[in-house]
């Protein structure tokens, strides 16, 4: 399969989802910064991955600082910062990562039918002990207005 | 004339995002149920009376092409319309579920006027209170 063009229409399909249910204007990082860089180094993050099955099968994800989720969360449900609970920025974590994949997939070809599992949570994960520290032609960096996103695909 | 909708949706998140879409596009809305997944959903159906159902497709226990199929065994909630509000845009899958008889499909992310023009076209206009005619006319040149 195309992993290039896949990475393509992904960037596009952040942008998509993050500026039409997000109403956030999005830019696009070095893809040769590592994640240590890209959030400073110290950041506990949070997000949620969802598998893939079709003409090639993985994971995407999609990761940010809870400060991030804060934001996005809020601007989703159309409330202050201070009123979201955990349970909501996870859930909204998961339907961003759930619209990206499909609009994504969906703009790499409407004839190439792929299936997306149920989007789970990723709690509490610190960069030292994962293996999405190192740069990878698979990691998307993403600036939405002040806030730091990351997302990527591994491929099974 | 007022109708209830019933939102299928495993996100919370988007169930009120959903909800909002529909509250300011004017509709005018009996009661607004909501089930995470469908079968959730089939236990809203048998108890309440519902004009218009949105769903998602993908969701854990009963997905959304599932549960058009529960529906379509049964008389009376068979002629429910059914809308589709969806990440999921293959070809296959909206042909899918239009044969299984969905009115509509809408694509995840959408705008707040891809919801309103979806359901003023399944409901008709007599659906669509415009707040104006609500709140009272409030200026122009007659």
């Amino acid at each position: 399969m195309r992993r290039k063009s896949l990475m393509k229409v992904m960037r596009a399909a952040i942008s998509d989802v993050l500026e039409t249910m997000f109403f956030m204007t999005v830019q696009f990082g070095e893809s040769r910064c590592t994640l240590q860089e890209w959030f400073f180094d110290k950041q506990v993050l949070f997000g949620a991955t969802i598998s893939f099955n079709g003409p090639s099968s993985g994971s995407l994800w999609l990761v940010a600082p809870v400060s991030a989720l804060n934001e996005i969360t809020a601007n989703f449900l159309g409330r202050g910062k201070d009123e979201i609970s955990d349970e909501e920025k996870r859930d909204t974590v998961k339907e961003a990562l759930n619209m990206i994949g499909g609009h994504g997939f969906s703009l790499f070809g409407r004839k190439d039918t792929f299936t997306l599992g149920i989007p789970r949570s990723i709690e509490g994960l610190t960069l030292s002990e994962n293996i999405q520290g190192n740069p990878s032609k698979h990691t998307i960096l993403i600036a939405a207005g002040h806030n730091r996103l990351a997302a990527g695909i591994e491929f099974g | 004339m007022a109708v209830n909708v019933l939102i299928v949706d495993d996100s919370f998140s988007m169930r009120s995002i959903i909800k909002k879409t529909i509250k300011v596009s004017g509709f005018e809305v009996g009661k607004f149920l909501e089930a995470a997944d469908g079968r959730e959903a089939m236990k809203v159906l048998v108890n309440e009376w519902v004009d218009i159902l949105l769903t998602d497709i993908n969701m854990p226990n009963m997905n959304g092409m599932e549960l058009i199929g529960e529906m379509k065994k049964d008389e009376v909630l068979r002629s429910i319309p059914v809308v589709m509000v969806t990440t999921e845009g293959s070809e296959r899958r909206v042909r899918e579920a239009m044969e299984m008889g969905a009115r509509g499909y809408i694509m995840k992310p959408f705008l707040p006027e891809e919801i309103k023009g979806t359901l003023c076209n399944i409901l008709g206009e007599a659906a669509y209170a415009k707040k104006e005619l609500d709140e009272g006319y409030e200026g122009g040149d007659f």
